[in-house]
C-alpha cells in the first residue's frame, strides 16, 4: 500500500468511525440505581471521614496535653528525684509491624515499661481529680494511637498516618512523663 | 412544580452539538434545576445523554456490564460536581468529560483493561444492539480490538469528533501524544481490517 493508498483509506475509515452510531441504549434503566445513590446524603470518603477524627485526635490529645501538665504541675505533684533517662527511639524500617514499613525501635518498649510502673506510682500521690485526667487523656490518645494504627493497616505507605502515629506516641510518653516529672526525651524517625 | 418526563426530552439528530434551539434552552433549565437539587430535572438530563455516555463508555471499555457501571457512576459523579458546571461548554461535552475520568479512574483502579475478559455472547449482544451492518460490525469489533490508548483516542476523535487538543485535555496526554495515537489505530486498524 503506498501513501495515496493509506491516506484514502484514513479518509475512509474516519468517514466510516463517524457515521458510527453515537447514541447506544444500554440493555437495563440504569436511572434506578443513580436515583438511589442521589438520594442519599452525600458520603463522607473514607480517607476525609479519617482526617476528620485524627484532625479531632490531635485536637483532644493537644489539649489533655495541657491539661495533665496543668495537674500534674499543682501541689500534688511531690518533687520527683527519680527521673529516668529515657534512650533515644527511633523509627525503624522492619516488614510486619504497623503498616509493613515501621516499627518502633526496642528502646521504645523498655522506656514504656519503665514510665508504666513509674507513673502507677505517681499516680497514687495525684488527687482524685488530677488522677482522673490523667488517666482520661491516656486513654483518649492510646484510642487514636489504636485508630492510627488500624488505618494504617489499609494504608501503610500512608506518611501522614505515620507522622501522626509517631506524633500520637510521642504524646503518650509526653503525658507519661509530665506525671512522672520527666521533661526530656527524643524521638525521631531517620527518614524524616 | 413542572413535570419533567422522558417525553420532554428534546430530539437529536447526530452528534454532541445538535440538540434543537428549544432542546438546548430546556436543557439549560434542567441542569439549573438540578444544580438546585431537582432530581426529576437531572432525571430528564439523563434521559437526554445516557445513550451517548453509554455508547462512549462501551467503546472505551469494551464491556457492555462495565460500560452500565461506568455510565452509572458517571452521573452519579455529575450530580456531585453540578455545582462545578458553569456552562463554558455544552452540558453533553461535560458529561463527556466526566465520563472519560471515569472509565480512566475505574481502569486504573481495577486494571481490568490489563485482562478485559471477552464474553462472546456479550459482544454479539452488543452487535446487535450496535448495528445490522457488516462493515459496521467489523469496524467496531476492530476499534474493540485497538489498544486501549489507541482506542481511547480514536473513539474520542473519529466517532466523536474531538480534536487533538480537547482529546489530550480529556485523557490527560499531551495533543502530539494523541496524534501519534491516532496514527497508530489507524495502521492497526488497516491492518485488522485487510487493507
Amino acid at each position: 500500500m503506498n501513501e495515496s493508498d493509506h491516506d484514502k483509506f484514513d479518509d475512509e475509515l474516519m468517514a466510516r468511525a463517524s457515521a458510527l452510531p453515537q447514541d447506544i441504549q444500554p440493555q437495563r434503566d440504569l436511572w434506578s440505581g443513580i436515583a438511589t445513590a442521589i438520594a442519599k446524603p452525600p458520603a463522607v470518603a473514607p480517607w476525609n471521614r479519617f482526617m476528620a477524627q485524627a484532625a479531632a485526635v490531635l485536637v483532644l490529645v493537644g489539649g489533655s496535653s495541657g491539661l495533665t501538665y496543668f495537674a500534674v504541675t499543682d501541689d500534688d505533684r511531690a518533687a520527683v528525684d527519680d527521673v529516668v533517662q529515657t534512650p533515644e527511639l527511633i523509627f525503624r524500617p522492619v516488614s510486619g509491624s504497623f503498616g509493613s514499613r515501621y516499627m518502633l525501635g526496642p528502646g521504645y518498649q523498655d522506656a514504656h515499661s519503665v514510665l508504666a510502673s513509674q507513673l502507677d506510682l505517681e499516680m497514687q500521690r495525684l488527687s482524685t481529680e488530677a488522677r482522673q485526667d490523667v488517666h482520661t487523656n491516656l486513654t483518649i490518645i492510646r484510642t487514636a494511637i489504636a485508630d492510627i494504627n488500624r488505618a494504617l493497616a489499609d494504608e501503610p505507605d500512608n506518611t501522614l498516618l505515620q507522622k501522626l502515629l509517631l506524633s500520637s506516641y510521642q504524646e503518650e510518653l509526653s503525658v507519661m512523663k509530665q506525671v512522672n516529672g520527666i521533661t526530656s526525651a527524643v524521638m525521631f524517625r531517620e527518614d524524616f | 412544580m413542572e413535570t419533567l418526563t422522558a417525553t420532554a426530552v428534546p430530539q437529536f439528530a447526530t452528534g454532541v452539538a445538535t440538540v434543537t434551539e428549544q432542546g438546548v434552552n430546556d436543557e439549560q433549565l434542567w441542569v439549573k434545576k438540578a444544580q438546585a437539587a431537582d432530581s426529576q430535572a437531572f432525571e430528564a438530563l439523563y434521559r437526554l445523554h445516557v445513550g451517548k455516555i453509554y455508547g462512549l463508555c462501551l467503546r472505551m471499555t469494551g464491556n457492555a456490564s462495565e460500560a452500565e457501571d461506568c455510565t452509572q457512576e458517571a452521573f452519579i459523579q455529575a450530580w456531585s460536581k453540578l455545582d462545578k458546571f458553569r456552562g463554558d461548554s455544552s452540558f453533553g461535552t461535560w458529561m463527556h468529560k466526566v465520563a472519560v475520568n471515569t472509565v480512566l479512574g475505574r481502569m486504573r483502579k481495577s486494571r481490568r483493561e490489563q485482562d478485559r475478559i471477552r464474553l462472546v455472547g456479550e459482544i454479539e449482544q452488543q452487535r446487535e444492539s450496535i448495528g445490522d451492518s457488516a462493515g459496521i460490525q467489523d469496524l467496531e469489533q476492530a476499534i474493540n480490538e485497538l489498544p486501549s490508548g489507541a482506542r481511547h483516542v480514536f473513539v474520542l476523535q473519529a466517532v466523536y469528533g474531538y480534536t487533538h487538543e480537547e482529546t489530550g485535555d480529556m485523557l490527560g496526554i499531551a495533543a502530539g501524544t494523541s496524534k501519534a495515537q491516532l496514527h497508530r489505530a489507524k495502521r492497526l486498524l488497516a491492518q485488522q481490517l485487510g487493507n
